[in-house]
């Protein structure tokens, strides 16, 4: 899952940043809002944490430039004013949710989450796959009751596949929403990490579409 | 249970209404009705006195001729100063003088002639019947003189005396005449008078009306210029006004401007001031919290404090500049239509069902007051609810009438499903920044800022048990 952080304050920008990826996020950083918006243009994330009060072009101009562009990832704006009329308007421009300054990071993090999965069409924070358990809260993968340990990627090309369980997935889509923007990306790191998993979530669970990519689902028996 | 609020603001609804002085239209019409029916008054009786005077003048000289020929009569050749006629009689009885009332028994016209010495009397009409003409002689010393007197009969009479001097001897020669016609002259005119003065005062008095209601149209105009800003139907007063009253509209206009620019530089101020503030506030309480040690906790702990008491004094600096709005109001349906549809949103995994009132029926409502603190409260009542509620939240909106209040007030209900709040905690909830879970996000302002804004417009914030189970909060409101 990648995350975009638009958020002028260097400091709070920061903990943003290491909050989310700590959590098991791709992130990555404007601190204005022609960047922010040239970001979100042009990157698939798949939701954004927006400041409204941005220098350049502010928050709310952002998020509507990308609404008529036709940009459908879900956003949390953040908001020093915390009037209902300020939130109203961040939510008529297009906004998902809300969080006021300030805030703490553990409420970023349950509406990131909260977004993200919504936008994925799920309604509970525990997401499924045969015994295959995805605690999106605690980031914590269990296989028929007993935790898996994985790694950052790892957990990353999951979580994603999880989220679209039934999907085939591109190996483009899927480097795309794993690594931050700066990254030396190479799509056949993608192929180690899927191999990586099914050794411990079983071989069955993610399948190999031919020549489209990879869809994770339940084995049909037989 | 009401919400106890700051008294500047609340005491708006409440103060205490001051005795109503009299109107200027009132003050006009009765100053100068009062002085004209006065001056009507005078008018009238100096009048009647003045043809009253005129009259008796008249009558006089009429009497006066009378004598006259009386004492031409009475002379002998005519000669006042001559000789005895004949018969060596110093004066002769006057004969025909060409009035046949003097001749008519009790006619209530008598003469009579008295020797001015001896107060004998020498000669009387024949109206008198032998009898003597008794009505004084007014002041002895006076030769000519005229008063009032009660005649034969008793008729009331005029009376002249002529003293004059015949043939060395002085006679008092004395003519009465009845006063009946005299004084039925004057009644008629004095009634002629008093019709003339009402015709004349109810013509006053019409004027006086139209004066009053012309003059003072524009006053009424630059009143109802004015209800309209402060109800917030207009921006700013009519100026095309009279000379004397449009430098007033111009320097009440300037008034509101100013007024407006003062809120919108307060809430600027207030909103960067919040901007920069909060953002370090958010840094210090998250470097804080994701390190371990005592000073971090400390440092944690103060910052959220901090936090509450920027959040309090700043929705205070708000209101404080948002009590002295005038002018301003806005539609209650958009409003309650766009928070609904922003809290679907914001709570769309609850799918919480918004039962609203029919908005037709409610498009004529209007709250007076700013908009954006009637998103605040209806807001954060929405919020509240949308937070606590199972499956419902229902929103009622009804137009108050108050029977003592002049002014009209309507009503917002909100009602959830929710667990509800018992008595105690219903008091708690609206202090300020008191939150009862903590588990549930939000400042712990909400309903403690509702009571206050409710407060600063004069209305009143309620809240009670649902019917539903949960909490209902009544919010009354001034509408225009």
């Amino acid at each position: 899952m990648r995350l975009l952080v638009v958020e002028d304050d260097a400091d709070l920008n920061r903990q943003l940043t290491d909050s989310l990826v700590e959590a098991g996020y791709a992130v990555d950083t404007a601190f204005d809002g022609e960047e922010g918006h040239f970001l979100g243009d042009t990157e698939p994330y798949d939701a954004v944490v927006l400041d409204l009060g941005l220098p350049k072009i502010d928050g709310l101009s952002v998020l509507e430039n990308w609404r008529r562009d036709g940009h459908k990832m879900p956003v949390l704006i953040l908001t020093a004013r915390d009037r209902w009329s300020d939130k109203v308007a961040g939510i008529d421009a297009g906004a998902d949710d809300y969080v006021a300054k300030p805030f703490h990071m553990e409420e970023i993090l349950a509406r990131v989450r909260a977004l993200v999965r919504r936008a994925a069409g799920h309604a509970s924070n525990e997401l499924t796959c045969g015994e295959l358990r995805l605690d999106l809260r605690a980031s914590r993968v269990t296989l028929n009751g007993s935790p898996i340990k994985l790694t950052s990627h790892e957990y990353r090309v999951l979580s994603y596949l999880m989220h679209h369980q039934g999907k085939v997935i591109s190996r483009t889509e899927l480097t795309e929403h794993l690594y931050e923007q700066d990254f030396d990306r190479d799509s056949n790191t993608v192929e180690v990490f899927v191999g990586r998993l099914r050794k411990k979530v079983g071989s069955d669970l993610i399948e190999t579409v031919r020549g489209l990519g990879y869809r994770l689902g339940e084995p049909v028996d037989g | 249970m009401t919400a106890e609020t700051d008294k500047p603001g609340d005491s708006e609804g409440k103060r205490r209404k001051p005795k109503r002085q009299v109107s200027l239209a009132r003050r006009l019409m009765t100053v100068a009705t009062v002085w004209s029916m006065l001056a009507l008054a005078v008018a009238g009786i100096v009048l009647a006195g003045l043809y009253r005077a005129a009259s008796e003048r008249a009558f006089d000289a009429q009497l006066g001729v009378y004598l006259k020929t009386i004492v031409a009569n009475m002379v002998p050749d005519g000669n006042v100063a001559g000789d005895s006629d004949a018969e060596g009689d110093l004066v002769r009885k006057p004969q025909g003088l060409g009035e046949p009332r003097f001749d008519l028994p009790f006619s209530g016209w008598y003469w009579t002639v008295i020797d001015h010495a001896s107060n004998e009397v020498l000669f009387a009409s024949p109206s008198l019947v032998g009898d003597m003409l008794q009505v004084g002689q007014g002041d002895r010393q006076e030769p000519d003189t005229s008063y009032f007197a009660i005649g034969p009969a008793e008729q009331e009479v005029r009376v002249r005396r002529l003293t004059v001097e015949i043939n060395g001897n002085n006679y008092d020669i004395i003519v009465a005449a009845e006063t009946d016609d005299f004084r039925e002259d004057v009644r008629q005119f004095r009634r002629l008078v008093l019709l003339t003065m009402v015709i004349l005062g109810a013509g006053l008095l019409g004027a006086i009306y139209l004066q009053v209601r012309v003059g003072l149209k524009p006053l009424k105009r630059l009143g109802g210029s004015l209800i309209e800003v402060r109800r917030g139907l207009a921006e700013k007063i009519d100026e095309d006004l009279p000379g004397e009253l449009a430098p007033l509209a111009v320097e009440l206009n300037a008034l509101i401007h100013a007024n407006r620019e003062v809120v919108e530089r307060s809430r600027t101020h207030v909103g960067n001031l919040a901007h920069a503030l909060k953002t370090p506030l958010s840094v210090i309480t998250n470097e804080a919290r994701s390190t371990e040690g005592e000073f971090a906790d400390k440092v944690g702990e103060q910052a959220t404090l901090m936090s509450t008491q920027i959040q309090h004094h700043l929705e205070r600096a708000r209101m404080a500049a948002q009590r002295r709005v005038i002018g301003v109001s806005c539609e209650l349906t958009p409003v309650l239509e766009r928070m609904v549809s922003a809290m679907s949103k914001i709570y769309r995994d609850k799918d919480v069902a918004f039962d609203m009132p029919d908005t037709d029926e409610l498009s004529d409502l209007r709250f007076r007051g700013e908009q954006q603190d009637l998103e605040e409260m209806v807001g954060n009542l929405l919020d509240n609810a949308c937070k606590w509620a199972d499956l419902e939240v229902q929103i009622s909106v009804a137009a108050v009438s108050q029977e003592e209040s002049a002014r009209a007030l309507f009503e917002i209900c909100v009602e959830d499903d929710g667990p509800g709040l018992s008595e105690d905690q219903r008091l708690e909830a609206v202090k300020r920044g008191k939150r009862l879970d903590e588990t549930v996000p939000g400042t712990g302002l909400g309903l403690s800022i509702v009571a206050d804004l409710a407060g600063v417009y004069g209305g009143e914030f309620e809240l009670s048990r649902s019917d539903k189970g949960g909490l209902k909060a009544t919010l009354l409101l001034p509408s225009v």
